[in-house]
């Protein structure tokens, strides 16, 4: 390992040396590039405006993007970048955010959707040049970064993933800019804090923050720029030439440009998007009461009511889980062999008359509002400890619970309304805790968290999150469940009714951007550890991505689109995979055995293995993480790390290339190097045109008969095109 | 070894006089044995810019230490720091001398005998005493006996069951069962059922419980092994005794303790094995490597997650055959032969053990029982009674005229269904239906799952010689046996999977919507012989898929359940994708139409259908094996439940929660598995402290300034690959687990943590001792470990109530015990 490591920095050092009089940037490199940058964008634009109606998730994206115009509140699992720069081209070229996005198929008609489109499919067509140059400075060699060049230009899936109003090409400009940063970076290593040095650093930093508040799948390509900058700063720590200081300054330098900067675009970002939608959405059931009390439009918004709780009051209860639902109940019983036949109890997600309770003494009833002992009872402010009852205002019943088995979560208790004209007994008692108070808080309207605690049975009054049957309404069982932590036993009081009380406004009481900030983060993580398949849909696991199994249908009728990668390539990836592993394993063994190459060999050798071994990292990063993973997962997971695979693979194919070039005669070089090239681009070619049809529209005739025009393409019996 | 011995010299000055550049000359003469000090030095060499040949043979490319006769580096190693701490603690600094004259110690596999000495009688005695006590006590069913009980007690009745991990354990209990003349007919109902007066109880806990005392020595060995001090080893042994998780783990029933014990008996092989590594197939050679081979599979066949254990055992041999790698005398075909050969016994070997705990599994469990609707139908005919007492003796070959009942083979137990109830017209998604019979699969026999097989060119049903076989590829229509309606598919949604095709039982409403009931019988595990008769359907054993003829789909269940309308059976649709598990179904019950004459006859018929006996169902062993490893993978893939008492992986280093196993119905007495916290946090503590010195020192020596002699920071390296190894190996994985997990599951990961902090202990100590060299401090530090183990004994004493579970203690007592907010100690008595 060690003999590994010397051998590699021996050889990266001599690289860097022998980069400056050789670098090859003639007009050879820049007529390759030329070219391979203007056939790319050739493909990528061509058919950009078909189809004519929304493809796949554009109807998410899309959607999203005309929420931002329109200033709409939503909720998304995604951080806000790639939506806003949706929504922000779409604004600029004259979508006006009006179409509705419903559904795949949906024709736009004369709405304005091209720009969405180009922007998206332009950030899209950066990554064959980011991977040409990557691969051009991690080799300097032409050949190499040809072959990543014209390896990302023909990959049919690439084109087709980065053709539409999706988040992915963003997020894959920023993977691959990220990359080609990060190397240009390191290539300027001898001039540290020059003028260069610093841009690209920070470049770095911008295109890692961007990765990451696209998809939270950024966070691979900030693991992978971070190992390489422990390894950077290493290299420089063992440098004993320089004094320590140095090395601090280098270990400030990056730790403020790549972990500070991207941290500080991100929240940035996030504010941006929270005061852009100010108008109450679709999102709001997602946020807690206090949230939306920020939103122009919801309920909330602008509502007073009194600040605390006092006894006597007429409260609603809104379960502080993601999305809860206000505790309910209403005037029907539960069935028999359901627990004791009383009153149902649930939680409901809509305003309803049934939602409201009367805060009542343990041992007094309360008066009614109004009336004239109301008027002379002093106000008694519920506090953290009190013990109380729950009167539903429309049935007179108490919120009570029994040993009984609850009806969905049979370890939990029945929780019922019980009683007559608000008279029940003694098991209707609950003893108030908010979460974090202490002895004598006063129960505060939206902000505070209580648990009600039943007083004889020790359990707390929970939403299980699970579906009543029919008999039930289909909303959410209420229980009480003895396992006093559980965090869906959280409630807040959201109206508040009590006409004594001076009324405020809850605008002061609306919390502020961290806060916010939190909460978005909070039932973002929920909303993406639901993503859970259910039971029986088809779901994609990681294993069918590399070998290219199934792909994705983007757009039907007569105009067909189907996401699948080059099987050419994406074979081929898999066999530079299998062959940079067993050359690598193998060159760890024989330097391990003690064996020695000449020279040449050495660096050659040392500087594709150095190489292979970030992209092989880069690629481990985006797609091991995935096979822990319990969410839903998609085909399009991969394409990030096809992105390392393929540059991965241009490395490798230009070592074996020269390999083979130096055990056959000078004379041949030149023509066995270009039959060699001719082949491969030919072959490439080949298949891309092969395989063309289905980025720019298959006919309507299924795959699997024979008289359809991609019936000789469909190589596996599962591509469904 | 003269020149190893000058090395040293100097990196012992170095250190004396905390030098922070190095003499060229210096480096030069100075063959770094290691690599890592290897790779240093080339970059130092560079950095001065010596500018020499490769060549040269200055130690730049290879260590150029002469071979030792053993070629024995590891356990070499690990013998003379053992030797040079002793010297250390009465010289303070350690020289070259020390080592050169040590003589080398002959290798004998069964060399540890003599060093099992007094201390291991000890710690297994003690070990013994607290596991052993009141070990009858509580005499009731505690937590999981009521499942590793029952399935003895099973064992014992030869009656099959089916659970999610492997046989070997559970058949240890059932043999101890067995001797004490136990016959399995207590019904271990459920936690806190008192057991009956002549059960053998004490036997029966007496395995668990003996493992768990030999886990300390084991752990005492292992450290030896390592060559760390007897000190080191007797703390690690000490915190095992004094763990209350690890005592109430192996007080009861249950498999923890015997997983834990082979795993650590196979880490010991390896690392035994370590010393022979230059002796390749010589006897200790061949014994350790078969010994760690037996033990891993022993430690995965009792439990799954013993897979880490062969993981870390495997990861250890990779480390020691890398070393062995760079010993140039050593030829690559002998290293190729060293290699393979231990490959292969490390992989046969568990395979071996774990099939044939399998092997015994099965030919025990020879009769039906509760879980035998888990399994297909095969498999349940090969046992006595149950199904096969339903089909012995009936029809093998299917045939126009035969009637079937068909049933989802892989997945939840059903039978295809039909019954008198139409597809509502339209859904309440708004969509249509067909408005034909419905079809579904239901989980009950029942009359309505009766189907007959025909073919579509005749028109009678019963069944003559010679049969009109139906074999592979055949097309067949299925009729409803009570209703008479032919299966049907077409081009309609399916009710709950709109993306799959209805298929109903077609009733002819005269709308221009044909009958399309023509299905393609496709046998699945048909065997290639070619010959005719292995194309033939047949009962119980073929696996057959129906392919729709017409749209070229296959008949498959679904695992959504229809409404009410549909009487929450599951769905059964077509799916063009042909190649799932779902798409498979199988005969189980068969017998041939008789009488044909009208609609009665054939109704009477299924009704009162009789059975001639004939052979019944034999299933191979291996065919058996690979239906339960199945089984078992998806079983454990679905076990996601809630459970009271269920914990993450993240919450258990800070010992969040532990597990109620018993609680006494008239006193407060309960056992509860809970940790001894003074060690819980002090191991998370150390396995932070570890990774910061090591981080500390690794960055410290690329400044070229070396803290610590070598050789110590070797041992501390070496000592860290094998136990923060270990502690990650058996941790990690966890994170990404799906499924319910318990604090037990941490338990072997806790015990590589416990040694892992004894070894800083020790270190911290000999830092104090012999580097920083304050006698004073390293006073204070001795004098901090002893108050230290003071307090965990009192914690244990403290907790010990809830091991053993039989002191009557008061509410008070209890919540005065409750240390920490979520621990959910159960109070139902004041």
């Amino acid at each position: 390992m060690a003999q590994i490591q010397a051998n590699k920095s021996k050889a990266y050092t001599a690289k860097m040396k022998s980069s400056s009089p050789v670098k090859n940037t003639g007009a050879e490199w820049w007529i390759v590039f030329g070219a391979i940058v203007l056939f790319n964008l050739w493909t990528r634009l061509h058919k950009v405006d078909q189809p004519e109606w929304v493809c796949w998730d554009e109807t998410h994206f899309g959607k999203m993007g005309s929420w931002y115009i329109n200033r709409t509140f939503f909720f998304d699992v995604h951080p806000p970048l790639g939506k806003m720069f949706i929504g922000a081209v779409g604004y600029v070229t004259g979508y006006n955010g009006t179409f509705p996005f419903e559904k795949p198929g949906d024709l736009y008609h004369d709405h304005n959707y091209l720009g969405m489109r180009v922007a998206c499919t332009l950030l899209g067509a950066c990554l064959t040049p980011f991977s040409f140059l990557t691969v051009w400075e991690l080799t300097q060699s032409i050949t190499a970064s040809a072959f990543a060049g014209v390896l990302a230009l023909f990959d049919v899936g690439m084109l087709i993933l980065n053709q539409y109003i999706l988040l992915d090409p963003i997020l894959l400009f920023f993977i691959s800019g990220s990359t080609y940063s990060m190397v240009k970076f390191r290539s300027y290593h001898e001039r540290p804090f020059s003028v260069v040095w610093w841009t690209w650093l920070i470049i770095t930093g911008f295109m890692l923050g961007g990765a990451i508040s696209v998809k939270f799948v950024g966070l691979f390509v900030i693991l992978l720029v971070g190992l390489n900058t422990i390894e950077q700063l290493w290299e420089i720590l063992g440098d004993m030439s320089q004094p320590i200081s140095n090395v601090i300054k280098h270990f400030l330098a990056r730790a403020a440009c790549l972990i500070a900067l991207p941290i500080a675009m991100y929240i940035c970002l996030f504010f941006i998007h929270l005061q852009v939608l100010y108008k109450s959405g679709n999102g709001d059931g997602h946020f807690s009461s206090s949230f939306q009390s920020a939103l122009v439009g919801n309920v909330l918004h602008n509502a007073s009511m009194p600040r605390h709780l006092v006894f006597g009051a007429i409260v609603t209860l809104k379960n502080h889980r993601t999305g809860g639902g206000y505790l309910h109940s209403h005037f029907h019983l539960y069935p028999e062999g359901v627990g004791a036949r009383q009153q149902q109890v649930t939680t409901y997600a809509h305003k309803d008359e049934n939602n409201k309770f009367i805060v009542k003494k343990w041992n007094d009833e309360a008066p009614k509002i109004y009336s004239d002992e109301y008027e002379k009872a002093e106000v008694d402010f519920v506090k953290h400890g009190d013990l109380i009852r729950l009167e539903h205002v429309i049935t007179k019943r108490n919120i009570h619970s029994h040993a009984e088995p609850a009806p969905i979560s049979k370890k939990q208790f029945q929780v019922t309304g019980y009683g007559d004209d608000g008279i029940g007994d003694a098991n209707d008692v609950w003893k108030v805790e908010i979460v974090g108070g202490s002895e004598g808080d006063v129960v505060e309207t939206v902000t505070s968290k209580i648990k009600l605690h039943h007083y004889f049975m020790k359990c707390v009054l929970t939403c299980s999150n699970k579906q009543l049957p029919k008999w039930g309404y289909e909303q959410q069982e209420i229980s009480c469940n003895p396992t006093v932590r559980d965090p869906n036993a959280l409630w807040n009081v959201e109206d508040n009714f009590y006409p004594k009380l001076p009324n405020v406004s809850f605008q002061n009481f609306a919390p502020g951007f961290v806060s916010r900030f939190l909460e978005s983060h909070a039932v973002m993580f929920q909303g993406n550890a639901g993503l859970k398949p259910k039971e029986g849909d088809y779901t994609s696991r990681p294993w069918e991505w590399p070998i290219n199994f199934r792909g994705q249908f983007f757009s039907g009728n007569d105009h067909r689109i189907y996401l699948l990668g080059n099987p050419v390539i994406w074979w081929g990836n898999i066999i530079f995979l299998g062959l940079f592993t067993a050359t690598y394993i193998w060159n760890s063994i024989l330097a391990q055995r003690g064996h020695e190459d000449s020279l040449e060999i050495q660096t050659q050798k040392s500087r594709t293995l150095y190489a292979g071994v970030w992209l092989f990292i880069g690629w481990a990063l985006h797609y091991v993480p995935f096979w822990a993973m319990g969410r839903v997962l998609y085909f399009h997971h991969y394409f990030p790390a096809c992105l390392f695979s393929s540059m991965l693979t241009a490395v490798i194919l230009e070592y074996i290339l020269n390999t083979i070039l130096h055990f056959i005669p000078e004379k041949l070089v030149k023509v066995v190097y270009h039959t060699f090239i001719g082949i491969f681009v030919g072959t490439l070619w080949y298949s891309f045109h092969l395989f063309s049809p289905l980025a720019y529209g298959m006919e309507a005739t299924p795959g699997h008969m024979t008289n359809s025009s991609v019936h000789h393409l469909k190589w596996i019996a599962s591509w469904e095109f | 070894m003269v020149q190893l011995g000058k090395s040293e010299v100097n990196g012992g000055s170095q250190v004396r006089s905390r030098k922070k550049k190095v003499k060229e000359s210096e480096v030069e003469q100075a063959p770094l044995k290691h690599l890592d000090a290897l790779e240093l030095k080339q970059k130092l060499k560079e950095r001065l810019d010596i500018r020499e040949q490769r060549s040269y043979g200055d130690g730049d490319s290879v260590p150029s230490t002469p071979p030792k006769e053993n070629g024995d580096v590891s356990g070499d190693e690990a013998t003379e720091t053992i030797i040079t701490k002793e010297s250390c603690s009465k010289k303070k600094t350690r020289s070259g001398e020390t080592k050169r004259s040590e003589p080398k110690k002959p290798h004998h596999p069964f060399v540890i005998s003599v060093q099992m000495d007094f201390m291991v009688g000890f710690l297994f005695l003690i070990s013994l005493i607290t596991r052993l006590v009141f070990l009858d006590l509580p005499r009731n069913v505690v937590f999981d006996e009521m499942h590793y009980g029952k399935y003895a007690s099973l064992y014992l009745k030869g009656t099959f069951f089916f659970d999610a991990n492997p046989p070997l354990g559970k058949l240890i209990l059932a043999l101890a069962g067995y001797f004490a003349g136990y016959e399995g007919d207590f019904e271990f109902q459920k936690i806190g059922v008192p057991y009956p007066e002549n059960f053998p109880l004490m036997t029966l806990r007496l395995i668990p419980a003996l493992c768990g005392s030999l886990i300390t020595p084991t752990v005492y060995l292992i450290l030896g092994e390592m060559g760390l001090s007897n000190w080191a080893g007797a703390l690690a042994a000490l915190m095992v005794v004094l763990d209350t998780a690890i005592l109430a783990q192996s007080r009861f029933i249950l498999l923890e303790s015997m997983m834990m014990l082979f795993a650590l008996f196979a880490i010991l092989s390896v690392l035994k094995f370590r010393r022979f590594a230059g002796a390749p197939f010589s006897m200790g050679w061949c014994f350790w490597i078969l010994m760690t081979s037996v033990n891993m599979g022993l430690a995965f066949s009792v439990k799954f997650i013993g897979i880490y254990s062969c993981w870390l055992c495997s990861f250890l041999l990779l480390r020691s055959f890398w070393k062995r790698l760079s010993l140039k005398q050593v030829s690559n075909l002998q290293l190729f032969f060293e290699f393979s050969s231990q490959a292969v016994l490390i992989c046969v070997i568990p395979i071996l053990v774990y099939v044939g705990s399998f092997y015994i599994h099965l030919s025990i469990l020879t009769k039906a029982g509760v879980h035998d609707s888990l399994m297909t139908s095969a498999f349940q005919a090969s046992l006595e009674g149950g199904l096969s007492s339903i089909v012995d003796g009936q029809p093998k070959v299917i045939a126009h005229g035969s009637q079937i009942t068909l049933r989802h083979t892989h997945g939840k137990t059903c039978w295809l269904h039909s019954h008198e109830h139409v597809y509502p017209i339209r859904y309440d998604d708004g969509r249509g239906s067909s408005h034909q019979q419905q079809v579904s699969c239901y989980s009950y026999k029942d009359v309505n799952n009766w189907w007959i097989v025909k073919r579509p060119d005749r028109e009678d049903l019963a069944v003559h010689e010679p049969l009109d076989s139906i074999k592979d590829g055949d097309t067949i229509q299925l009729v409803h046996g009570m209703t008479h309606r032919a299966l049907n598919s077409h081009d309609v949604a399916a009710p709950m999977s709109p993306h799959n095709q209805e298929i109903t039982c077609y009733i002819d409403y005269n709308i221009s919507m044909a009958s399309e009931n023509l299905w393609k019988v496709q046998i699945v595990n048909m065997d290639n012989s070619g010959e005719e008769s292995a194309r033939v359907w047949q009962s119980i054993g073929s696996q057959i898929r129906l392919i729709h003829v017409n749209t070229n789909q296959a008949m498959k269940f679904s695992p959504r359940l229809y409404p009410e309308w549909g009487f929450h059976q599951n769905e059964v649709a077509a799916d063009k994708n042909h190649d799932q598990l779902d798409t498979i179904w199988n005969v189980e019950e068969h017998r041939y139409t008789k009488h044909d004459e009208d609609k009665r006859t054939l109704e009477r018929e299924l009704f009162n259908a009789e059975l001639i006996p004939q052979t019944p169902t034999y299933l191979s062993f291996w065919q058996k094996f690979w239906e339960l490893q199945v089984k078992m993978l998806i079983t454990n893939q679905d076990n996601v439940q809630n459970h009271n008492y269920a914990s993450y992986p993240g919450e258990w280093p800070f010992l969040v929660r532990g597990i109620a196993y018993f609680i006494s119905k008239d006193s407060n007495a309960q056992v509860h598995l809970i940790g001894n916290i003074m060690i819980w946090y002090t191991g998370t503590l150390s396995v932070l402290a570890y990774s910061t010195i090591l981080i500390i020192y690794l960055l410290r020596r690329r400044r070229l300034c070396f803290d610590v002699p070598e050789d110590v920071f070797q041992e501390f390296v070496e000592v860290g690959e094998v136990l923060m190894a270990g502690y990650l190996f058996h941790f990690v994985p966890f994170l990404f687990y799906d499924r319910t997990l318990f604090i037990h599951h941490y338990l072997l990961a806790y015990v590589f943590k416990l040694m892992l902090t004894a070894f800083l202990m020790v270190h911290i100590y000999e830092i104090a001792m012999n580097v920083v060299s304050r006698k004073w401090l390293a006073r204070l530090v001795a004098i901090g470990v002893v108050c230290w183990i003071l307090a965990t004994i009192y914690v244990f004493v403290q907790m010990s109530p809830f091991c053993y579970g039989f002191f009557p203690m008061s509410a008070s007592q209890v919540k005065s015990l409750k240390w920490k907010d979520t621990w959910d100690f159960i109070i139902h008595k004041p």
